[in-house]
């Protein structure tokens, strides 16, 4: 037979029960659609992790404070990551030639009548520089592809100079909205600005900036942003010194393991880290390279794919039993077709053809609508994982071959037993 | 097979032909060295009572089953010991079969129940008419020109019947076998099938008619009787 003539065969053969055949793909339309939605999960979890460290050159390592959760709260395990730290770490670090600091707290922005609770920036005075370099943001409109700088992100005024950080300068730069929402229209350049009990001039207004990475589109609210000297926001916002995020650049790429143990030696020195009783140093700050992030991605790459591999295992087994069962039942109630088709000519093979076709087309159509399913579900399951899920387009074929080969491999035990029917006993039967 | 194929030959001719069954511990010899020649366009009725072996013999001659021992060439061509799928071929091309159930597929049409031994059919010819002109044709034959499209639960009993002889003859097979066809029928309808197959005789169509029934058996040329397995008397008409 003609393979166009067996898929009219086996369609026909699926028509007789169409329910049943529905009923018989849920294992591999749920197999499917999770597997989809589980890779859609992965490759937007990839792209945001990718996203918050695309800042993190490899000429740069990165400083933060080891926390532990302490009654519902985190905590320092040791000394906090001050701004002094990072301060004085040029000048006694050998390697580290220049550090980039920021801090962020809540804070109560006020002007006239208008108030804000919101999330107040400390920053150095490159600041806008390291957003643009992160180039997860840009002014709405921009050139694809056209170089990215901090000034571009101001529209009126300045950012801060490195003498207004320096000096604990009460002065503050406003995002596009935060500057509507407490201006309105007006001009706020100029302007005092209250930000909890202490008063500060408005030097510049960023200009609408609009977030160009998919992964954090739900997340990053680029507009609402209000910006102050990081040793302003200090003294500010925290009754308590806070840690900051230190991220220090190395001199020479090529003496990263070099500049790492400088760091540690300095923080270690600063913060009077002893050893423990293994003699292992008891360290309270964490340092990250671009290499340890790759690497890391690599491991949860791999334990990712495993969980995949395993889910996709088990939906092709639950979907296989469920096919195998409904192709057994097909041919025991078609028994006395599979008589006359013997006995008019059919071989052996055609009748191992026929029903391995029908198993194949029921598993591609359940396969196709759980690929259905599973794009459908991406926002859905984006709501589980901060709006991060993001189409991985090589997981829709992959899951179709999936489903197909679970048919093949599970029609093939049916189709066989059809296909050995004795034609005289398959002619008899009632 | 029809490379060798003599023009003379018979259609059918068996020598010493058995079978044996084991059921269980007990061992059936259905048949017992059976011998006999039908020659091209002859009208041979096999009559016996159930338990006869005439069943069996009929799966033999229809290639639906081995015999254990003996031989059987079909239109000159030794198919005794062939195996499943070449029997499935001599099927197709040599066989046509019609039963006492009709076996009609009921989700298909009337046309394309006809067509079904077409579709299985391999060495096609470009020059051959198409299967559906093939099937139509064959219903034409046999009266059911005006049914094509009908699906056999649409049909009478005689009318399926009729279908079902279409479609043993659809592939021009050297070989009709029909087993009780008219079993399931009532006598007016049953008397119509044998004028039926009375008039593919007259065209030339060879024809054995398995049953158990006198009054049918008497349309044939030649009458085997069958008992214990073994022919015990011949009844030339």
């Amino acid at each position: 037979m003609t393979l166009l003539k067996t898929i009219r065969t086996a369609l026909i053969g699926i028509g007789s029960n169409v329910l049943r055949a529905v009923l018989t793909t849920l294992g591999i339309v749920i197999g499917v659609a999770s597997v989809i939605s589980m890779l859609a999960l992965g490759n937007g979890a990839r792209a945001a992790v990718e996203a918050n460290f695309r800042n993190l050159g490899s000429d740069m390592v990165q400083i933060s404070v080891k926390e532990k959760i302490d009654q519902g709260e985190f905590v320092p395990v040791g000394e906090i990551l001050s701004y002094e730290d990072g301060l004085r770490m040029p000048k006694e670090v050998a390697l580290v030639n220049r550090v980039i600091m920021a801090i962020s707290g809540e804070g109560k922005v006020r002007h006239g009548f208008n108030v804000l609770d919101m999330l107040v920036s400390g920053t150095t005075a490159d600041g806008l520089d390291n957003l643009a370099a992160q180039g997860n943001v840009q002014p709405i409109g921009w050139p694809d592809g056209e170089p990215l700088s901090g000034a571009a992100f101001v529209e009126n005024g300045r950012f801060f100079t490195p003498a207004e950080v320096f000096s604990n300068a009460d002065v503050c730069v406003l995002g596009y909205k935060t500057a509507e929402q407490l201006f309105g229209g007006d001009n706020p350049l100029g302007e005092i600005v209250w930000v909890n009990r202490r008063k500060c001039l408005v030097i510049g207004v960023l200009t609408e900036l609009e977030v160009t990475n998919p992964a954090l589109r739900n997340q990053a609210q680029p507009n609402e942003a209000f910006y102050l000297p990081i040793s302003t926001a200090i003294a500010n916002l925290f009754d308590q010194e806070p840690s900051v995020q230190i991220t220090a650049r190395v001199s020479d790429e090529s003496q990263m393991a070099e500049a790492r143990q400088q760091i540690a030696d300095y923080l270690r020195l600063r913060h009077d880290v002893g050893k423990d009783e293994i003699g292992e140093w008891d360290d309270d700050f964490a340092l990250t390279t671009r290499q340890d992030i790759l690497g890391a991605q690599q491991q949860a790459a791999r334990t990712f794919s495993f969980l995949l591999a395993a889910m996709a295992a088990v939906s092709l087994v639950v979907g296989g039993i469920g096919i195998m069962n409904v192709m057994l039942v097909s041919v025991t109630e078609r028994t006395r077709e599979i008589g006359v088709r013997l006995a008019v000519g059919a071989r052996p093979q055609d009748i191992v053809a026929q029903f391995l076709l029908e198993a194949v087309l029921i598993s591609g159509f359940g396969g196709t609508l759980g690929i259905a399913v599973g794009v459908l579900s991406i926002p859905l399951v984006a709501n589980f994982n901060q709006g991060v899920a993001l189409l991985d387009l090589d997981s829709i074929p992959l899951s179709f071959g999936v489903a197909l080969l679970t048919g093949l491999a599970f029609g093939l035990y049916p189709a066989i037993r059809a296909a050995r029917l004795d034609p005289i006993e398959a002619l008899r039967y009632e | 097979m029809s490379e060798m194929r003599d023009a003379m030959a018979p259609v059918i001719a068996v020598e010493g032909l058995s079978k044996t069954y084991t059921m269980g511990s007990e061992v059936v010899e259905a048949l017992r060295g059976v011998s006999f020649v039908v020659a091209a366009g002859a009208y041979v009725a096999l009559m016996g009572r159930s338990g006869s072996g005439k069943s069996t013999l009929m799966h033999l001659l229809g290639c639906l089953d081995t015999p254990t021992n003996g031989r059987y060439w079909l239109n000159g061509a030794d198919v005794s010991g062939l195996s499943r799928r070449h029997r499935a071929e001599v099927r197709n091309r040599h066989i046509g079969f019609v039963f006492q159930s009709f076996n009609l597929l009921p989700r298909l049409s009337t046309l394309e129940n006809v067509m079904l031994p077409l579709q299985y059919r391999r060495h096609l010819h470009d020059a051959q008419p198409s299967e559906k002109e093939l099937a139509a044709m064959a219903l034409r034959q046999v009266g059911l020109g005006d049914r094509i499209g009908h699906k056999p639960t649409e049909l009478s009993g005689g009318q399926r019947q009729r279908v079902a002889i279409a479609r043993a003859l659809v592939t021009n097979p050297a070989l009709i076998l029909a087993d009780e066809p008219t079993g399931n029928l009532d006598s007016r309808t049953g008397a119509d099938i044998l004028d039926l197959l009375a008039a593919l005789h007259e065209n030339g169509r060879t024809i054995i008619l398995v049953t158990h029934d006198a009054q049918v058996a008497a349309h044939a040329d030649r009458i085997l009787h069958m008992k214990d397995g073994q022919i015990v008397d011949e009844v030339t008409g």
